[in-house]
């Protein structure tokens, strides 16, 4: 028997402020869209991103979301209904012919798929200053994390050698660690969890 | 531009009439006329109507969240998932209670366990005094869960101390419960100064005429020789009766009928109060 204790769902604004987020990753970062002159996406996609949220996590019609946002409810319609796979495949390189797709609505729901798969859609954010840090004596962890930032788990001993190469942690070297865990690691939080047990 | 609609255009809109079982005999005091040959006849409906908003209000110890248990355990073990908004008692006391009302009730608690979700509003000072979070948090429930049956138990509890909002939260409830298309029951209590058969509940009648039906509960503790003798009962005991005060979606028996809690703690509808009467006497 699931029981709730404490408000979940209703911040629309913060999820579609991930989701737009989200968009901007799968399309390459930020830089990428600079690089190729593709600013003027921006607001399509921040468009998408509120009209995927409100269509999958309130019960608005439409029309209700048309006119929450001023757009034509036409457009919210092509927005929600586009196929992420199709866009998916374009943007990969994959289709010949841009699809009839709404490519912003598309990109926004896979944003949305993925949040949601991984379930940072609705988590809390908690802000940690380096005094707390120090406090709760786990800037070991902040440099670790730092250091493999942008590297795609699961991952060998080969590549975390290679990231965290020289670091000490707790007086120990940080091969030594390595040398003794299972691998692979599937996530970054395995091998925080992992460390913290041999320290 | 104000929106309006022909008659027709609401056939296709219009809720079906069926009843959504509770497990007991009200099942039977709502009913539907159908025509059958050339004349009408009356049919039960088998629950309290599809979609249905209703209000269950009582006097204190009147059997309210009894009967609610049971119709949250009636829908899940009939695999219908029901979410209930638990305002005055802590999740775990109701979880208690639930497991309890299957074993009188011969369900499957395994099968109840996984179809019923819990909003634990008793010990969530945001969840009972702000609505807008209560229903941003149950409409995340119904929507993950697959929810078509909700109990708020008691919508009381949501404007204890601001009485003179009852209508305002009662009508925001009521608007969410139809635009998410849930069959539910808000169980309300009375205060002391309204007579305890009547459909009054706190926060006045603007409940009743919000909710598409009230169902009352009253209890009635016999304490003198007449009322010994025109209820067949000795001097101490109770009377419980319960009553369908008015319904509109569908027709109803409007009698007061007799029920009793069973030592198992379930409610028992027995017989209408006159027959009960009658057989007293």
């Amino acid at each position: 028997m699931e029981v709730i204790a404490k408000p979940k769902g209703g911040n629309i604004d913060k999820m579609a402020e991930r989701v737009f987020m989200e968009s901007i990753n799968i399309l390459g970062g930020l830089k990428k869209l600079v690089e190729y002159r593709n600013l003027t996406w921006l607001p399509s996609l921040a468009e998408a991103a509120y009209v995927v949220v409100l269509k999958n996590e309130t019960v608005k019609t439409y029309k209700e979301i048309a006119k929450a946002l001023g757009i034509t409810e036409q457009t919210a319609r092509n927005i929600a209904t586009a196929d992420e796979d199709e866009v998916r495949k374009y943007l990969a390189g994959e289709l010949e012919e841009r699809p009839r797709e709404h490519i912003a609505g598309g990109i926004a729901k896979l944003a949305y798929r993925t949040l949601k798969e991984q379930g940072k859609l609705e988590y809390e954010e908690v802000a940690l200053g380096q005094e707390e840090i120090e406090v709760l004596d786990i800037d070991w962890a902040v440099h670790v994390l730092a250091r493999l930032k942008g590297l795609d788990f699961p991952v060998s001993r080969e590549q975390l050698e290679d990231r965290l190469k020289g670091m000490i942690i707790k007086g120990k070297n940080v091969e030594e660690i390595l040398a003794s865990l299972e691998y692979p690691i599937r996530t970054p939080a395995e091998l925080l969890h992992k460390i913290k047990e041999r320290i | 531009m104000a929106e309006y609609y022909e008659l027709r255009e609401l056939e296709g809109r219009a809720p079906k009439l069926f009843g959504v079982a509770t497990g007991t005999k009200l099942d039977e005091m709502f009913y539907k006329v159908e025509m059958e040959g050339e004349r009408y006849v009356k049919k039960p409906l088998g629950g309290i109507p599809y979609l249905a908003v209703i209000n269950l209000t009582g006097i204190p110890d009147s059997g309210k969240s009894v009967l609610a248990e049971q119709f949250a355990v009636a829908q899940a073990s009939a695999g219908y998932k029901v979410l209930i908004v638990t305002v005055e008692s802590p999740a775990h006391f109701l979880y208690t209670s639930l497991k309890q009302k299957c074993a009188a009730m011969n369900a499957d608690f395994n099968s109840v366990e996984r179809n019923i979700v819990i909003i634990d509003a008793s010990e969530s000072d945001e969840l009972r005094e702000n609505p807008r979070a209560l229903m941003d948090t149950m409409a995340y429930a119904i929507r993950e869960k697959k929810v078509t049956n909700v109990i708020i138990d008691s919508i009381t509890g949501l404007y204890e101390h601001k009485e003179v909002m009852a209508r305002q939260i009662v009508r925001q409830f009521f608007n969410f419960l139809k635009k998410w298309r849930q069959t539910g029951i808000l169980v309300s209590q009375k205060r002391s100064a309204q007579a305890s058969e009547s459909a009054e509940a706190a926060g006045g009648l603007a409940v009743a005429h919000i909710v598409d039906g009230t169902i009352v509960l009253d209890k009635r503790l016999i304490e003198t020789k007449w009322e010994m003798n025109l209820y067949g009962m000795p001097i101490g005991s109770v009377l419980r009766t319960i009553r369908i005060d008015g319904c509109r979606l569908t027709g109803h028996d409007t009698r007061p009928w007799v029920f009793e809690i069973t030592e198992l703690g379930t409610v028992n509808i027995l017989k209408p109060l006159d027959e009960f009467i009658r057989k007293s006497s």
